[in-house]
């Protein structure tokens, strides 16, 4: 609502653009519930650990027996494990893919519950739309396949994506720094930076669109008929709101996909 | 004249952003439409076309996210 109370409070007569002050303010922290020491908790911070809870309740409740036949709840967890394991870690990573399924598959449920809290009643917000959270993801990424690079092939990952052998000679230099920034700033920072991205747009739509629709429609003593306005507003809303499932899957799943690609390129070091 | 290019950066980041995501746009609709392509003639690489056609999609959006920040930057 606070997008709302803002474009309220702008003078329509004078100004040309209605907008916030200061596009800083969707990033800032709140005031948090309370604080130990230096760990502020916020309700964001209650959502992560609400999200990991989730998961590790999925996970235990459902893999816990292992049932050679298994009922609904364990088959569907079953699958998800399989997904990840078989589409996402063996078929990008190789035969030795399963070494990183664990990690693949905990980045997989986790970004897919904090997408899901987008759309899920009375919460109605992402975790993995505050920059922090993407960031500390795609960080672990970061430092997981740098790792894997510097271990398999010892300090030739480094040498070979300055001075790639497969270029010719005259344009090794270009393709080099090409290399080089693209490796290790840009894969990082993109990977971060879409699952904020798509995050933040769906959120702000779903609150823009829905709360116009909510805030036209309690204004019908006020305005009167004028109000009407309001339903297709909300009715696009919803209509957004159901696309934004499958944006929720589809990101946690390129996440997923990109960090198992970014594995297998340092695992599989050919240049 | 500095004042009037303060009150007007917001704008013009917006239209940095927008040229941004032009091209992204135009790599995004080639890569899906080859993709939905190759997904006609041989349905059962379907699979394999679909995670390749993600990874293209993930590479070439890469631009537009750089603009994205930019315009959060600027």
């Amino acid at each position: 609502m606070d997008q709302v109370i803002l474009a309220s409070e702008c003078d329509v007569a004078n100004e040309v653009i209605c907008a916030p002050a200061d596009v800083k303010e969707l990033f800032e922290f709140t005031e948090p519930w309370f604080s130990i020491g230096e760990f502020h908790f916020t309700r964001t911070v209650f959502l992560i650990f609400l999200a990991a809870a989730i998961v590790i309740a999925l996970l235990y409740v459902g893999l816990r027996k292992g049932r050679l036949v298994p009922n609904k709840f364990e088959a569907i967890m079953e699958s998800a494990v399989t997904f990840v394991r078989d589409g996402v870690g063996k078929d990008v990573i190789g035969p030795e893919g399963g070494r990183y399924v664990p990690y693949l598959l905990a980045l997989f449920l986790f970004i897919l519950v904090g997408n899901l809290f987008e759309i899920t009643p009375f919460i109605n917000f992402p975790i993995t739309s505050r920059m922090a959270l993407p960031a500390f993801l795609s960080i672990v990424t970061y430092v997981i396949f740098t790792f894997l690079g510097f271990k398999e092939n010892g300090f030739r990952y480094l040498f070979d994506t300055i001075w790639p052998k497969h270029v010719p000679i005259g344009l090794r230099w270009l393709v080099g720094i090409i290399e080089l920034f693209s490796t290790f700033v840009l894969r990082p920072l993109t990977l971060a930076v879409r699952l904020f991205a798509n995050m933040l747009a769906g959120h702000l739509m779903l609150t823009l669109l829905l709360g116009s629709g909510v805030i036209f429609l309690a204004a019908v003593p006020d305005i009167g008929a004028k109000a009407l306005v309001g339903i297709p507003w909300f009715a696009l809303g919803v209509g957004i709101f159901v696309f934004e499932i499958v944006v929720a899957v589809l990101q946690a799943y390129i996440f997923t996909l990109l960090s198992a690609v970014y594995i297998q390129s340092s695992v599989h070091f050919e240049h | 004249m500095t004042g009037d290019i303060e009150l007007l950066k917001g704008a013009i980041a917006l239209i940095g952003y927008g040229l941004a995501a032009v091209g992204p746009g135009i790599g995004i609709g080639i890569v899906v439409g080859n993709a939905i392509t190759a997904m006609a003639r041989q349905p059962e690489m379907a699979g394999t076309v679909r995670t390749t056609m993600f990874l293209g999609i993930a590479f070439t959006e890469a631009l537009a996210l750089i603009g994205f920040v930019l315009f959060f930057i600027a």
